[in-house]
């Protein structure tokens, strides 16, 4: 099937979904949202957990509540919902290919194309962790999907590699449906996920968090039988003498999020080799004309109500380029993200503001000074899993240089 | 080296001191026995007895003291509703070269029987996912050897292999390269002795080199191209051989393991299974690493398969373009049984660098480690500075069926009539598969198995559609005519779920059978999507509950059960 659409979203979860609203709010007639799923929805319907909303509706919500009202809302205000449909390439020229069972291969000239596929997670080929390659290995997310949408439990015994959230919330669960959780290995001498999660689900349920170490062998032919778990040093490897195996058949891996962007690499899109997702401006434009990202595909972010707000935002610059209204990115201004700062999205501010900053640091500091292109911004304790985020008022904008250097200063933070 | 002098450079050396060995030649076959104090010590000791004069074999029954010996238990699991029925040749083992044999034997009219432990085929060594169709054996290996002129042989037969099986097979060639330009004089040296195998082959300046390979770095001087080498999926090539082998009417038992081998009057009469016994006079027994072990089920030892571990790591196809050519270091391997290893091109676009040569006691140590894959990664990340770490998607480890002569023991029995042995088909054995398959239906003529052509032979396989190489026009005619190949379930690989059904129609039972058929779970987010699609799949197309599938057979299930069922079990 061949057809002219104003605007096709790609991805219909919390972000692309905050897209296509906003640019039907906006005036688009036309909206088109391609999912390769069978539910709407993205990552949230399997997130049975709470925690979701409480910036973006300051309301306590699950994953399925907070993604349903986004999906209600779609489906009133008559946007097009593609399910199935798994978009195969984008070009230059926005030509948007997909195929679903229903039509086959579709191909959308699309007006404006937002991209918003989310991330996926870090597998355990990417660790090279050592050992057998029998059943029993999940990463956190699969072991979610596995066990809240699917019903199946995965296994009864479970060491848990990684402590980012999706892993700390993924202990809780397990222990709830009966499953022992040996043990939480973090690499790193902090956790890699939001503090909230570390006392909710690890403290309050008892399991071990053991910091600065790391699973160093798997066992098991078939089933998974056991791992080793060491110390590591400073630089990460594992220290002689501190191995031990533990007993599972189960491992569990919550290694990190890696934005999803194959489909920009193909389309020519410039990447930003620091979140792994395309740099953007404020408007989530990127490097491709017509084209926007939003949401974890950009950078992945620690709250949905983030990956919402940059959906809107991006659902917002669409409509205003399809009426052309966009100003064209003429003066652009490079953020340069500095000491103590892992990555800093939008990576461009193009227009007069206001802009909103996410930055994640790299280790976690107190007593903080934020520094963007010469403004001060305090805060009391900023950690890497929690991003750090900064609105720049028009003003302020408007007193920035060609170049936007952004540095973090602190006094070094003990958990 | 004679008997005596073999024996007293044993005594005399002083690192062997603490070993016990009591070493016998019998008609051909040295047989060693006793105790070390090393596995490094047993695997040397076996090397060493391979030179004495007369030897074609050498069985190794030397152990380290200590080391508890793997003991595979063979014991009847039930009686298939087959059990005694007769057949005219039982082919042991569906790798590469089992299937090749009984595909091979397919031609004639025979009742064949494939017999295979594992639950699908090509389990075993010939699971690697890149191997290169050698020009020649290798700078190391006599051109007179058997493993050399087989792989001469097959290599030449692989086209026609590729055109009637269907499997994906190309021929970009290799290039040895050299590091630093005081090494380009010895190319021409080095080329001369290629030549002796017949191998064509030709030495390139560092000019053109880098027209070849421009990702090379500097260093890059010159190298050996070899225009012949080409590149197989062994996995594709084995199953393709099987589909062709069962549709011209071989009859494979997958998990199926021989325990016993009826012998009478010195004459093949039974394969004994675990499941039953298979009535018969011709026995071949291409069962890779336990080849040795079958051979001594029939009581005739006539060699030891010592494991040779090599270490893998395989690069996102992202990276495909970083690399024109088969690779390999133009330098002599630091081990003299392997060649070292390189940088493969896989038929999907994938990179496979390895493998490692690493001697080690178990079969099954299919483990990787850090050391090895730290070695594959410094050997060779220089020739490839493009490639980061963050390209590697997967490491993965595979066990070599070496003998000690480091030969194929590709010849009948000396004791037992009807027993073909193909034993200690290593590299280049994949190469070789053709022309070994020919060789073995020849010996059992000899033996005196009678070969009537059947003319309804068909040599032709067709391949299954690959979604993700059609182009739009075939995708969307193949979707028109079933509509499940329009439902994506690998998002990596854009694998769609026609295939996996389609899979499951040609024998995958398990994850890892539909991944190797299909690619689905092989990309880089390594099954974590697709995994839950696959699972309902299999359990939907096989009939049997979710809980109930496994990743690779045995005791390898991927869930445990329903959620509560635990609560309503009590």
């Amino acid at each position: 099937m061949e057809r002219e659409v104003e605007l096709v979203v790609v991805g219909g979860g919390a972000a692309g979904l905050a897209a296509a609203l906003k640019a039907r709010e906006e005036g688009v007639g036309e909206v088109w949202v391609l999912d390769r799923n069978e539910e709407p929805g993205g990552i949230l319907p399997q997130c049975i957990h709470t925690g979701f909303g409480l910036h973006y509706f300051r309301e306590n919500l699950t994953g399925p509540e907070y993604i349903h009202r986004f999906v209600r809302r779609a489906r009133e205000e008559g946007i097009v919902m593609r399910l199935n449909t798994m978009v195969l390439r984008l070009t230059p020229e926005r030509e948007v290919v997909a195929v679903n069972p229903q039509e086959g291969l579709l191909r959308l000239r699309a007006g404006a194309v937002v991209l918003a596929m989310g991330c996926r997670e870090r597998p355990r080929g990417s660790l090279l962790i050592p050992g057998g390659r029998p059943a029993g290995i999940f990463t956190a997310g699969t072991a979610q999907r596995l066990l809240d949408v699917e019903g199946l439990l995965p296994g009864r015994e479970v060491v848990i590699l990684g402590s980012g959230d999706v892993g700390l919330i993924m202990a809780r669960r397990f222990v709830m449906e009966g499953i022992r959780v040996r043990a939480v290995v973090e690499q790193l001498p902090y956790p890699g996920g939001l503090s909230r999660n570390v006392v909710q689900c690890l403290e309050d349920f008892g399991i071990p968090l053991l910091l600065r170490s790391t699973v160093t062998c798997i066992h098991g032919r078939e089933r998974v039988e056991g791992v080793t778990v060491a110390e590591v040093d400073g630089e990460g490897r594992p220290v002689p003498g501190t191995e031990r195996r533990i007993p599972c058949d189960t491992l569990v891996l919550s290694v990190g999020l890696i934005p999803e962007n194959e489909l920009s690499e193909g389309a020519g899109i410039l990447l930003d080799g620091r979140t792994g997702g395309p740099v953007v401006d404020e408007f989530m434009r990127t490097s491709l004309e017509g084209v926007l990202a939003c949401g974890n595909a950009v950078t992945v972010f620690d709250l949905v109500d983030h990956v919402t707000l940059t959906g809107e935002r991006a659902g917002e610059a669409a409509a205003r380029y399809l009426r052309g209204e966009l100003p064209p990115p003429r003066g652009v201004r490079e953020v340069e993200p500095g000491e103590n700062v892992r990555l800093v999205v939008p990576q461009r501010i193009a227009g007069e503001g206001p802009v909103t900053l996410y930055l994640r640091v790299s280790r976690p500091l107190r007593e903080v000074r934020v520094e963007v292109g010469g403004r001060s911004f305090s805060r009391k304790a900023v950690r890497p899993p929690e991003m750090v985020t900064l609105t720049l008022g028009r003003e302020e904008v408007g007193e920035l240089g060609e170049r936007v250097p952004v540095r973090v200063e602190g006094l070094p933070l003990e958990r | 080296m004679r008997m005596e002098e073999f024996e007293e450079k044993v005594r005399a050396d002083p690192s062997l001191s603490r070993v016990s060995l009591r070493a016998r030649l019998e008609e051909g076959t040295l047989f060693l026995e006793g105790e070390t104090d090393t596995w490094e010590q047993v695997v040397e000791l076996g090397h060493l007895a391979a030179g004495v004069e007369g030897v074609r074999g050498v069985v190794n029954r030397l152990w380290p003291r200590g080391l508890p010996r793997p003991e595979r238990r063979r014991e009847p699991k039930g009686r298939a509703p087959w059990d005694g029925m007769r057949a005219d040749v039982v082919v042991v083992g569906a790798g590469i070269v089992g299937a090749a044999i009984a595909r091979e034997l397919s031609r004639y009219e025979l009742e064949v029987v494939l017999v295979e432990k594992e639950e699908d085929v090509a389990w075993g060594q010939s699971k690697g996912g890149a191997s290169w169709i050698h020009g020649f054996a290798g700078m190391d290996a006599d051109p007179s050897s058997l493993k050399a002129r087989l792989c001469v042989e097959g290599n030449a037969l692989y086209d026609r292999w590729a055109e009637e099986l269907g499997f994906p097979f190309h021929r970009p060639g290799l290039l040895a390269v050299v590091m630093g330009e005081e090494l380009v004089p010895l190319l021409e040296v080095a080329a001369e002795r290629v030549r002796e195998h017949g191998c064509p082959v030709r030495v390139v300046g560092r000019e053109e080199l880098h027209r070849m390979e421009p990702g090379l770095p500097e260093e890059a001087a010159g190298a050996l191209f070899f225009p012949t080498y080409g590149v197989v999926a062994p996995y594709a090539v084995t199953l393709a051989l099987v589909e062709n082998a069962v549709a011209n009417g071989v009859k494979l038992l997958l998990g199926t393991e021989v325990i016993g081998v009826r012998v009478e009057e010195g004459r093949v009469r039974g394969v004994i299974t675990d499941r039953g016994e298979i009535l018969t006079s011709f026995l071949v027994n291409a069962a890779g690493l336990y080849s040795d072990e079958v051979a001594e089920l029939a009581g005739s030892p006539e060699f030891t398969i010592h494991p040779r571990k090599g270490e893998m790591l395989l690069i996102d196809w992202k990276r495909a373009g970083a690399c024109r050519h088969n690779l390999a270091p133009g330098e002599l391997s630091e081990d003299p049984y392997t060649k070292g290893g390189g940088i493969s091109l896989t038929v999907d676009g994938n990179m496979l660098w390895g493998p490692t040569a690493l001697e080690v006691p178990h079969k099954e140590d299919t483990d990787t480690t850090r050391e090895g894959t730290e070695r594959v990664w410094e050997r060779f990340s220089r020739y490839l500075p493009s490639i980061r770490r963050t390209d590697v998607i997967t490491a993965f480890a595979g066990v070599r069926a070496a003998t000690y002569t480091e030969d194929f023991h590709l010849a009948p029995s000396r004791r037992v009539r009807g027993l073909v042995n193909v034993g200690g088909i290593q590299s280049p054995g994949i190469t070789a598969a053709p022309a070994i398959a020919r060789r073995a239906v020849e010996i059992l003529k000899g033996e005196g198995l009678e070969l009537r052509e059947k003319p309804s032979f068909n040599p032709i396989r067709r391949a299954p559609p690959r979604f993700r190489e059609l182009s739009d026009e075939e995708r969307e005619a193949l979707i028109a005519g079933d509509r499940r190949y329009g439902h994506m379930v690998c998002r990596c690989e854009h694998v769609t779920e026609g295939e996996v059904v389609e899979a499951v129609r040609r024998g995958a039972t398990t994850l890892d059978g539909v991944k190797f058929r299909t690619r689905a779970g092989m990309g880089r987010c390594q099954g974590g999507f697709c995994t839950p699609h696959l699972l309902r799949i299999l359990s939907r197309e096989l009939g049997r509950p979710v809980e109930e599938i496994t990743k690779k057979g045995g005791r390898s299930r991927v869930v445990v059960c329903r959620i509560k069922e635990p609560l309503l079990r009590g």
